[in-house]
């Protein structure tokens, strides 16, 4: 039986047996490669269910919409293994609790479509662990070091050309399973601390405020990337922070729902070079 | 001649300690360069990284950002907070390509009166030598402009 098949007749399961009131899954998209959020409540629906290696997005944010984990009743989700960090960190941040979520989990390493052993996030804490260990080979990496290797103008230039495509549509923030306050630094305007305007300067302050409230939380799942319809690479400046996070507090973030946020906590002997 | 370049400096003080140490360079009349705009605030932890994004958009060449030293923060724990959030937004802007060299950081108490007159100098020395932050003052140009229909 094909991973998809089983994963159905799982999902058929859990919500007839009244264990789970939703399973939030992949279904057909618009053409072949894209495939869309499919919320079911019922298990007739299930057969609607793709799951492929195309399923990319991480589906973790919808289970924060507002009241759909109020009544305590469960839901299941499919996730990947970012998926399940982002879980994690939702749950270090109390915005869920982990024991209403039930866990689908696969993941597609070099393209091939393998199904993950369990139900619940604790289940997950030796791949989690795992990963922090391996490091990623994402597409990036390079464009990483030849910005790491530009002088700091050389830089600003990469970033404001960057920036200055943004069109301030906040896809990525809508995206992103860690955006979830309710009101937002750019939705404030007493202050306004960050131009509406689509001015590159504004764009510069959006871009670097969203890039420090991710630090140390940001899973890589690449929703952010996926959504900029104007294709700016944020997912690389998530993965140099977190690197930065990795080097100077040794924080991965996700790795257990009890973990510490890292700007939410220090030590007395956290260890700086720049302080006069 | 044109004048020579007199640098924009803010700092973003905490009260209990940088502040007190300011007023101390002043009762005690040192002399100290009249660049710095000084931003009180009570405590290290109260500094947002949007304050230092807000003084470069109103067109700071350069910026300090002072505190109590490790284990004098009046309320015990605030400048710890800080420091990691400096250390990661630190980080931050030097990618995005904003010279480390603009802002600085330190740790003043109410007795360093002399340390904080003679940081003031060498900073306004330091911006000096970089010059005016032109890079971030075009972006600024630019939302000034009026619109092109």
């Amino acid at each position: 039986m094909s991973i998809e098949q089983l994963y159905r007749t799982r999902a058929k399961e859990l919500l007839s047996s009244g264990e789970v009131k939703m399973v939030i899954g992949y279904g057909a998209g618009s053409n072949k490669e894209r495939r869309r959020p499919l919320f079911i409540t019922s298990a007739e629906e299930c057969d609607k269910l793709v799951l492929d290696s195309a399923c990319i997005s991480n589906l973790s944010g919808y289970l924060l919409t507002e009241g759909l984990l109020s009544d305590e009743k469960r839901v299941a989700v499919f996730l990947r293994p970012e998926g399940v960090r982002a879980l994690n960190v939702l749950a270090a941040e109390a915005q869920l609790d982990t024991a209403q979520i039930v866990i689908i989990g696969f993941d597609s390493p070099k393209g091939e479509l393998k199904a993950l052993e369990g139900s619940s996030v604790e289940e997950f804490t030796a791949l989690i662990t795992a990963l922090k260990e391996i490091t990623p080979e994402t597409a990036g990496e390079e464009q990483l070091a030849k910005i790491e290797k530009m002088s700091p103008e050389e830089r600003f230039l990469f970033w404001q050309e960057e920036f200055s495509k943004c069109i301030k549509c906040y896809a990525c923030r809508q995206a992103c399973p860690m955006c979830y306050c309710r009101r937002c630094i750019v939705d404030s305007n007493q202050p306004q601390w960050v131009n509406t305007s689509s001015h590159t300067l504004g764009n510069f302050e959006w871009n670097i405020v969203r890039a420090f409230h991710l630090s140390g939380r940001c899973v890589e799942c690449g929703n952010c990337d996926r959504a900029c319809p104007v294709n700016i690479p944020l997912r690389l400046i998530n993965r140099k922070m977190a690197e930065e996070v990795l080097n100077s507090f040794n924080h991965f973030a996700g790795t257990s729902k009890t973990q510490e946020p890292v700007l939410a906590s220090f030590k007395k002997d956290d260890s700086e070079t720049f302080i006069l | 001649m044109s004048e020579p370049f007199e640098p924009k400096i803010t700092a973003f003080v905490c009260t209990y300690c940088t502040y007190a140490g300011a007023d101390l360079a002043g009762t005690s009349r040192l002399k100290y360069a009249p660049n710095v705009r000084i931003i009180r605030l009570p405590c290290t932890g109260r500094i947002s990284p949007m304050f230092i994004l807000k003084a470069l958009q109103k067109g700071a060449d350069g910026i300090l950002i002072s505190g109590c030293h490790p284990g004098d923060c009046h309320f015990t724990h605030g400048n710890y907070h800080a420091r990691r959030r400096w250390m990661v937004f630190r980080a931050l802007l030097a990618f995005t390509g904003i010279p480390e060299e603009r802002i600085k950081y330190s740790w003043i108490s109410a007795a360093e009166g002399l340390k904080f007159a003679d940081l003031i100098n060498s900073i306004t020395e330091d911006i000096r030598k970089l010059g005016p932050f032109d890079q971030y003052h075009k972006l600024i140009e630019e939302t000034q402009a009026p619109a092109s229909l």
